[in-house]
């Protein structure tokens, strides 16, 4: 192997040397060659150049991760500000209660379950982070879950993907509401339960948080609506296609409604 | 002493080449070259580095003596010979190598060496035009001047065959 590894090598270094000292003639006495070779060199150097840069890029992807889910907290945190100001001026203006503020808190998830009917997640935050028990976690795709139990720094939720839990939402943005729950089949398949037969209803409407279970903000998007049956004769059960993929989750933010306390008093 | 004939025969020819490329330009796009053919004829029992300093050399004599670019010819003929090995062996088997033999058309038949000829010549132009077109000129030109050179060169190169074939030494 050595034998016939070693003298090809050497062929490929004398053949590289000869073609190089070639192309060094070549462009010491020919300009139009010279700005060809040239071009040439810097296309190749310009495309390792590339390839190290991908390479880099894929080992620093984590860290990238980490900054862009730090902005995004941001940016969600100063949109519920902007909504909340809003709310503000259209409550003031109908001189109503005025709805109560959300605190959020960024998470990392470190641990969650898929493939039971009673799945949970686990967070890398607790009480000493301000996290407190009967909050709900949200990404930008949708609803994630509520937090259960909560230890020193880290926290106990229950998933979305769990039979016991239901999230109040709404059709579109003005449209009847009901409770979303787990199909308990599919990782992004929902069912809209409860829903008036006489809301109006399109396959394709997406499907927002309501603001009414108290745990989540209003107006999240949660899905989009697909095919929908008569229950008892009563009410609507429509299929709901979430836009959240739990198998891809690793960023959330956990958002408590600072009101909760106060309003829960008033239930029986 | 067959080395010696075929060594100033080599030498004959290059003399041969030198006034092609002076003289015998008669279009732009005929490239007249007996080069390839030259270095695929060199001994099996030379070893390839030695094939590739050759046509390096080679190809610097026939760039310095003759009105073209100062390495064009070098950078056609050593990719010539660093494949010639692979060539000898995939038409005339690798034996010829262990049996230190050249090969020849009376063992080997004209069909397999003309088509190694052809094949040298066509390696030997692709890069030539290439690099001397220099990114500059038409595909269609670099086309029409790559095939009417291949069929000139190839059958010029046929002609030169049997003052360097090993057949014509022994």
């Amino acid at each position: 192997m050595k034998r016939t590894l070693l003298p090809g090598l050497l062929c490929l270094a004398v053949f590289i040397l000869l073609e190089a000292a070639s192309l060094h003639l070549l462009s010491r006495n020919a300009q139009l060659q010279r700005l060809w070779i040239a071009r040439g060199a810097h296309w190749v150097m310009a495309h390792s150049w590339g390839a190290t840069q991908s390479v880099r890029s894929y080992f620093s992807l984590s860290s990238a991760n980490k900054q862009l889910a730090q902005e995004n907290f941001l940016l969600r945190e100063e949109l519920e500000r902007s909504r909340e100001q809003l709310r503000k001026v259209w409550t003031d203006s109908l001189q109503t209660p005025q709805h109560a503020g959300f605190s959020m808190i960024p998470a990392e998830v470190v641990k969650i379950s898929r493939n039971k009917q009673h799945n949970y997640i686990i967070l890398n935050r607790g009480f000493e982070d301000g996290i407190q028990e009967k909050s709900g976690i949200i990404t930008s795709s949708g609803v994630v879950g509520i937090v259960d139990a909560v230890s020193e720094h880290h926290a106990y939720a229950f998933s979305f993907q769990n039979s016991d839990i239901s999230i109040s939402a709404r059709l579109g943005r003005e449209g009847g509401s009901g409770l979303l729950v787990w199909d308990g089949i599919h990782s992004n398949g929902a069912l809209l339960k409860e829903m008036p037969l006489q809301a109006r209803y399109h396959s394709g409407d997406t499907v927002f948080t309501s603001g009414h279970s108290l745990l989540f903000p209003p107006d999240i998007p949660l899905g989009i609506a697909g095919e929908a049956r008569v229950v008892n004769g009563t009410t609507n059960e429509i299929a709901v296609t979430l836009f959240q993929d739990f198998s891809a989750i690793r960023y959330v933010t956990v958002v408590h409604n600072n009101s909760l306390e106060e309003i829960e008093q008033f239930e029986p | 002493m067959r080395q010696t004939a075929f060594w100033i025969s080599y030498i004959l020819l290059l003399l041969a080449q030198l006034l092609l490329s002076n003289y015998f330009r008669f279009t732009p796009y005929v490239m007249l070259t007996i080069l390839p053919v030259m270095v695929l004829s060199i001994s099996t029992r030379v070893n390839r580095i030695a094939v590739m300093i050759i046509a390096f050399a080679t190809g610097l004599v026939v760039d310095l003596f003759s009105e073209g670019l100062l390495g064009l010819n070098s950078l056609a003929l050593v990719p010539v010979a660093f494949s010639r090995d692979f060539v000898i062996r995939l038409l005339f088997g690798r034996e010829l190598f262990s049996r230190k033999e050249d090969f020849s058309v009376q063992s080997h038949g004209w069909g397999k060496v003309a088509l190694a000829i052809f094949l040298a010549q066509a390696l030997f132009l692709v890069v030539y035009i290439w690099a001397d077109g220099a990114g500059m000129r038409p595909l269609w030109f670099n086309a029409a001047r790559f095939g009417a050179s291949l069929v000139a060169g190839f059958l010029v190169s046929l002609l030169t065959l049997p003052v360097l074939a090993s057949d014509s030494r022994k």
